[in-house]
């Protein structure tokens, strides 16, 4: 057995080591766990952070090495600050019969919503469209802005200083295109995930101050687009810019394909930017084991104990849940009656859902649709600069975005995203921070180093710097532009 | 053809095999001729009269060419993906020697028996791309690296490569260097005899454009090349600046670029008609060659291939209407 210590945040995983150790010694000499499941397990500890998430403090991960090869147990990752004091082993018997392949769900003690599957497919990600979509909705009946359910409490795009910065760093490349005669006769930028739209607004206003002050002209020339998939939010932004409608565009843009709607801006964008949309883009992840890549494949489930909660609450059998649920995603929350219950009903669902994951062998998935930019020989090449066992994101959607972006970017044009990144791969060997949930959405690492390893194949540089604006942001800021 | 015809991607990464040295360097050799071989014959099959090796030895259109050059000192480590460009500089004055290009040509030539085109990277890019640490300017490197260049044109010339390209795509992002480019360029193809074309795009680095603007800063500064063909990007870019041609009238032949080699939405025979009859409107058909807007490299070979095929579709179409 291979015991992996995380040190995070000052606190470090090795007090709880001996606990870890010591139970799953025990379980060993009762047979619980065989002599050749042990000598390949591989336990981690810390490796959940974010404080919502979806996984249970204590997760087992079965998994063959090779088609053809039974499913063994694989590996143990623990979350050692969800642990309640000796709850442990009881905590690690549940994972270890969840974690059998075996076993049926009602021995697993879970109601699976959907099939094992890659994340990107999982059904937790149309919860995430479904309240982006429905925000109105959800906000009503919670009474609360969704910018609330944010780690700070409001978007870090609406800083002030970040603003201005960036208005003058624009103005700058203008005022360089300009001088070369290189000036295109209309400046388009575009705003992928509109938000409240108040960032964009307070962009244009200081840009349109900083043009009246040097006299530029510029402003004139803006051709603002404003592009969200969602029609809500869409419209939710348009009071916020308000003052400069005659330059902005409103789009319904799939924020994983921008060039689908805006192929005939191809290489005319000179600004494009965004603040957490990459995080909350469909992912799934991949890991390395003795030098063998798997995918991580999940399956949403609810614990039966909650699903029983939920059965008394909305008054429906436990076998209609999983439909239910169905109806919610395809439909909306209607049938559930009212709103207020309907929505209700989609925030309890929320809360409950967890994921149960296995590892599949890479040779067992030839059609994988990897994201866009990658297939299985670059990704090998680009993880051979990356020793050891590990287990990354794929960023699919952030990946798939980046790619489908880049091309509309003007060989001046800049792309800069304001949002969470692994900005090297080392630091998945200290710390791995999953899929966690927000209120009704999704928040995600965004695979930063990939971004750039892609991107770098592409003809493109990536730099990454911190979020210097708000103390203690947890963001980073990616730039991109061509590479000459 | 311009230069360059698809890389495949099998290619790309058996050029990573070779620099992380799964492979040897005679394989890599193998592959490249039946690379080489396979792109002919795709020229030949789509119709082409004019055709290149389709340079699948080449990583990049810089990289082949100081990799050879004497005196031009390479950081080796500096290239993390094949197609990235080497970390290069000159710390002395170049010495004149041999590149050894006749060889490709002779290759290209064994192969077919179209009219064969064999391309350069001029002195303006190659001097852009190399780090000068030793002469007082970058017209001085340009004029060395022509000196040693013109050697290898002559040596071209003398195996029977009557029709050479040099590929100046850095003109377009530094106009303001075209003076001494284009005596770089004079003095690059001084005494050599055969048919001398120049390429001037906006960059398909990574296939994508590098610079945007108009070919208006090439006149009437590009009147003094000493070359017989500018073969020039109109696909992508519209071919608004084909009138530049009236308003400085020249004697140069025109390599319209009809197909556009940054999308990989394929043309029309009828879209490259179109853009033939704007050729027309403003040089005489003996004047017109017809081509894409730059090297092929970065589409996947199908999608090169109906391109070509679609552009010899419509040439055929202008020719009948046009009765040549």
């Amino acid at each position: 057995m291979i015991l992996k210590l995380n040190h995070l945040q000052g606190k470090a995983a090795a007090p709880a080591a001996h606990e870890v150790t010591s139970t799953i010694y025990s379980l060993l000499e009762e047979g619980r766990i065989d002599q050749h499941q042990f000598a390949h397990l591989q336990v981690e500890l810390d490796w959940v952070q974010y404080k919502l998430n979806f996984r249970d403090p204590v997760v087992a991960i079965s998994g063959s090495s090779g088609p053809g090869e039974p499913s063994r147990l694989m590996e143990v990752r623990v979350d050692t600050r969800q642990i309640i004091p000796g709850a442990f082993r009881e905590d690690m018997l549940r994972a270890l019969a969840r974690a059998n392949p075996d076993a049926s769900p009602q021995d697993q003690d879970l109601l699976p919503l959907e099939e094992f599957q890659t994340l990107r497919s999982s059904i937790v990600w149309k919860f995430n469209r479904l309240y982006w979509t429905r925000l109105n909705d959800w906000e009503d009946v919670t009474g609360q802005g969704y910018e609330k359910a944010l780690p700070g409490g409001q978007s870090d795009g609406h800083r002030a200083d970040a603003i201005a910065d960036s208005v003058i760093e624009f103005w700058n490349l203008l005022r360089t295109l300009d001088s070369k005669n290189q000036l295109p006769a209309e400046i388009f930028m575009l705003e992928l995930g509109v938000g409240t739209g108040i960032r964009f607004g307070l962009w244009l206003d200081k840009f349109k101050a900083l043009d009246a002050e040097r006299g530029s002209d510029y402003y004139p020339k803006l051709r603002v687009l404003l592009g969200d998939y969602s029609l809500a939010t869409l419209e939710m932004s348009k009071p916020a810019v308000k003052d400069h409608e005659e330059l902005c565009s409103f789009l319904v843009i799939d924020a994983q394909n921008p060039l689908k709607t805006l192929s005939f801006l191809r290489h005319k964008i000179l600004q494009v930017h965004s603040t957490n949309v990459f995080d909350n883009l469909p992912d799934e992840e991949i890991a390395r084991r003795d030098g063998k890549l798997y995918f991580v494949q999940a399956r949403a489930y609810i614990p039966v104990s909650e699903a029983e909660r939920l059965c008394t609450v909305f008054d429906t059998p436990v076998d209609k849940i999983r439909n239910c649920v169905r109806r919610l995603l395809d439909g909306g929350f209607e049938h559930m009656g009212d709103t207020a219950r309907g929505v209700a009903f989609w925030r309890d669902i929320w809360r409950a859902i967890r994921l149960e994951e296995r590892m599949v062998p890479f040779e067992e998935l030839p059609d994988f649709q990897f994201p866009g930019g990658l297939d299985a020989g670059k990704l090998e090449d680009i993880l051979q600069a990356v020793p050891g066992d590990m287990r990354i994101h794929l960023s699919s959607g952030a990946l798939d975005s980046f790619v489908n972006t880049l091309p509309l970017l003007h060989p001046r044009g800049h792309l800069q995203v304001n949002d969470i990144f692994v900005t090297d791969f080392s630091q998945y060997r200290l710390g791995y921070f999953g899929p966690g949930k927000l209120e009704g959405s999704l928040l995600n690492w965004v695979n930063g180093a990939l971004l750039k390893e892609v991107a770098g194949r592409a003809g493109y540089d990536v730099h990454f710097a911190p979020f210097s604006y708000r103390k203690g942001s947890k963001n980073s800021i990616l730039y991109t532009t061509r590479r000459d | 053809m311009i230069g360059s015809y698809a890389m495949p991607g099998w290619l790309e990464r058996l050029k990573t095999e070779y620099f992380s040295r799964r492979i040897s360097r005679h394989d890599l050799d193998e592959i490249y001729d039946s690379a080489a071989k396979a792109a002919i014959k795709d020229q030949e099959i789509a119709g082409l009269d004019i055709i290149t090796d389709g340079e699948p030895r080449r990583d990049n259109m810089v990289d082949y060419f100081v990799e050879r050059f004497p005196g031009v000192q390479i950081d080796r480590s500096s290239k993390k993906f094949y197609y990235d460009f080497y970390d290069s500089e000159v710390q002395g004055k170049l010495p004149v020697a041999s590149l050894g290009l006749a060889q490709d040509y002779k290759f290209l030539r064994m192969f077919t028996d179209r009219q064969p085109k064999f391309c350069i990277t001029g002195p303006h890019c190659l001097t852009k791309r190399i780090r000068n640490k030793y002469y007082p300017t970058e017209e001085a490197l340009a004029m060395d690296l022509a000196k040693v260049l013109n050697m290898e044109l002559k040596a071209l010339a003398k195996a029977g490569a009557n029709f050479i390209q040099i590929d100046e795509p850095y003109y377009s992002g530094f106009p303001e260097d075209l003076p001494w480019a284009v005596r770089a360029l004079n003095a690059l193809v001084d005494g050599v005899d055969a048919k001398i074309a120049v390429h001037i795009c906006y960059g398909n680095r990574y296939g994508k454009p590098s610079w945007e603007g108009s070919y208006r800063y090439l006149f009437p500064t590009i009147l003094e090349a000493k070359v017989q063909q500018l073969t020039l990007e109109f696909a992508r870019r519209g071919g608004e600046d084909l009138d530049l041609f009236k308003e400085f009238p020249s004697s140069f032949e025109v390599g319209v670029g009809v197909i556009d080699v940054k999308t990989h939405d394929v043309e029309t025979p009828d879209m490259v008609v179109q853009h033939l009859h704007r050729a027309l409107e403003v040089l005489p058909p003996e004047r017109v060659y017809v081509m894409p807007d730059c090297g092929c490299f970065h589409l996947p070979r199908d999608v090169a291939f109906a391109k070509l095929q679609a552009m010899v579709e419509g040439t055929k179409m202008v020719r009948k209407e046009i009765g040549k």
